[in-house]
């Protein structure tokens, strides 16, 4: 609604108007300038210099299958529904097994299969796992051609193999 | 509708010439750089004044609220960063003060200091953001590259803290994720110093410039009138000339200890409640979060960094609305609760969606590149309006 009313230019105005911005103009370019030279790049050159993320940075989840109780706190925890999980009774004649933190290993896991493209990254499944075999790696390079190939089935051995090179 | 608002320049050519003209109808956005995100605004142009501005909501909708119904408490919070990508610390907050409220929740005075100066440096890191994008807006590019350096600072901190770089989940019901560590704050107090330089000079560079004020001052006046109206709040609102600052007038988290000024504006380069005198509530709200910041610092305490939340989430029966002071206005929740393990209703009031309606009433009249000022200056976030 608010219409500004220009003020009457006057002969004087006109110079004042020129100088004020001539001026202001000149300081802005000295500011500018200053980065003209001895100010050091802060971009990086992204496929031959890779970044490094801090330590706990919440990229690729990464599931150690050897620890995991089947507990389904984290399937629970998810907001988005993205982890599937299912699991059998161990037979009792078979060798007892434990986690690395000692609990013993009840349930063998038939299926461990995270949607990551589905996943929101918030680190809530993270935080539930009673004996910390899920966790968030720093691996941020992991594109796919097809929506399916974001799904990563953690027993798969190709996949188990991540451990050596993620796992800290 | 569209007659009344045509200007009188353009009327009189029109009367000169015995000219027909027509409206024309455009559409700005929702893929247009100059409406931050995917507002569509339908302006009926008048050769190159807004004759009318009819805006576009919708784009960015996620059913926020409705999904908040559907999962527990703790798994509200990732949802609350992505209302308000740009200051994700705000919304968490204000979310756990929510929830907290209800649980009747002690928050340790550390997590209590913790959560401040993350919400400080994400109102700085908004702040900044505001200030690159308006001067884009504009034409000015590189003032945008500047703040962008120290915007990468913060960001980094946050990574450091929570693991992300925009949606964070850091505060969490009953206290913060990780804890800060000495080293971390040495940091943060050698960035301040260097910050406070950096904003005066991006003042001098900008905000002084003849050619920015010719483009902002007495373009989209907000009146006090009309601020009130449409119940804007946050810079729209203290830029219009009104003294009102959740932090100083309803304390909230540990705001009563600290000592700081709220920023009025006052119609320096022109009419009071301009573009110009928003960006300079924004400008300097930096210096007056970099001064709670600094207190911060001198008074953190040692301690635990979570409260006594049990681990299934139960929120007695009741019915809540609390709000808080978030960079881009007043961020209100009313929570309703039946004592199950999901919200009943969670609805959200965010201060963006008023400042959006608030573009009818200040489009007409303007030429477009002054309204594309306008909407800069309002500084919208299209995730918090939509949700």
């Amino acid at each position: 609604m608010s219409v500004y009313i220009e003020q009457e230019l006057t002969f004087k105005k006109y110079f004042q108007n020129i100088w004020r911005a001539v001026s202001s103009v000149f300081k802005g370019l000295m500011i500018t300038s200053r980065y003209i030279y001895g100010v050091k790049p802060v971009t990086i050159e992204y496929p031959d210099v890779k970044e490094v993320l801090p330590p706990n940075s919440r990229s690729r989840l990464y599931n150690d299958v050897e620890n995991c109780i089947a507990c389904l706190q984290c399937a629970v925890a998810c907001p988005v529904d993205c982890i599937y999980i299912s699991s059998v009774r161990r037979d009792k004649e078979a060798p007892k097994l434990k986690t690395a933190s000692g609990q013993p290993i009840r349930l063998d896991l038939t299926m461990y299969t995270i949607d990551t493209a589905l996943c929101c990254y918030c680190g809530l499944c993270t935080t539930v796992c009673p004996t910390e075999c899920i966790t968030h790696t720093t691996d941020y390079e992991y594109s796919q051609y097809t929506l399916s190939g974001m799904k990563y089935d953690y027993l798969a051995p190709e996949i188990r193999a991540w451990r050596t090179r993620l796992v800290k | 509708m569209a007659s009344e608002h045509k200007s009188e320049t353009t009327q009189e050519y029109v009367k000169e010439e015995r000219l027909k003209t027509d409206l024309l109808t455009v559409n700005m956005g929702p893929q247009h750089p100059a409406t931050h995100g995917v507002l569509r605004v339908e302006i009926k142009t008048d050769s190159e004044v807004v004759a009318e501005a009819i805006p576009h909501i919708g784009y960015l909708h996620r059913c926020k609220e409705k999904h908040a119904e559907n999962i527990d408490y703790r798994g509200v919070i990732p949802f609350c960063d992505r209302m308000d990508y740009l200051a994700a610390m705000s919304m968490e907050w204000g979310y756990s003060l929510t929830v907290e409220k209800m649980l009747g929740t002690e928050v340790p005075i550390r997590a209590q200091y913790i959560r401040t100066i993350v919400g400080e440096m994400q109102r700085l890191a908004s702040h900044l953001m505001f200030y690159g994008t308006f001067a884009i807006d504009l034409g000015a590019f590189s003032p945008f590259l500047y703040a962008f350096q120290d915007r990468e600072f913060i960001l980094r901190y946050f990574e450091e803290l929570s693991g992300a770089r925009l949606l964070y989940n850091y505060i969490w019901l009953g206290g913060v994720w990780n804890d800060i560590s000495d080293e971390q704050l040495k940091r943060l107090e050698n960035f301040l110093d260097e910050l406070e330089e950096n904003i005066k000079k991006y003042h001098s560079l900008v905000g002084e410039n003849a050619i920015f004020i010719g483009r902002t001052a007495n373009v989209g006046v907000i009146s006090k009138e009309l601020a009130y109206e449409h119940g804007a709040t946050g810079p729209v609102l203290r830029g219009s000339g009104i003294d009102w600052d959740l932090r100083k007038k309803r304390p909230y988290g540990i705001y009563d200890k600290f000592d700081f000024n709220v920023i009025v504006g006052e119609g320096l380069k022109g009419t009071l409640g301009d573009c110009w005198d928003r960006y300079y509530v924004r400008m300097m709200e930096m210096h007056e979060s970099i001064k709670i910041l600094r207190q911060c610092l001198a008074g953190i305490e040692e301690g635990p960094i979570m409260g006594k939340v049990s681990k299934v989430l139960k929120v007695p029966k009741g019915e809540i609305y609390m709000r808080t002071e978030c960079p881009r206005g007043e961020l209100g929740y009313h929570l309703i609760s039946t004592g199950e393990k999901t919200p009943y209703r969670l609805k959200v009031k965010s201060s963006c969606f008023t400042h959006v309606a608030m573009l009818p009433e200040l489009g007409p009249g303007q030429l477009i590149a002054d309204f594309v000022a306008t909407i800069g200056s309002i500084d919208i976030v299209l995730g918090e309006v939509d949700r």
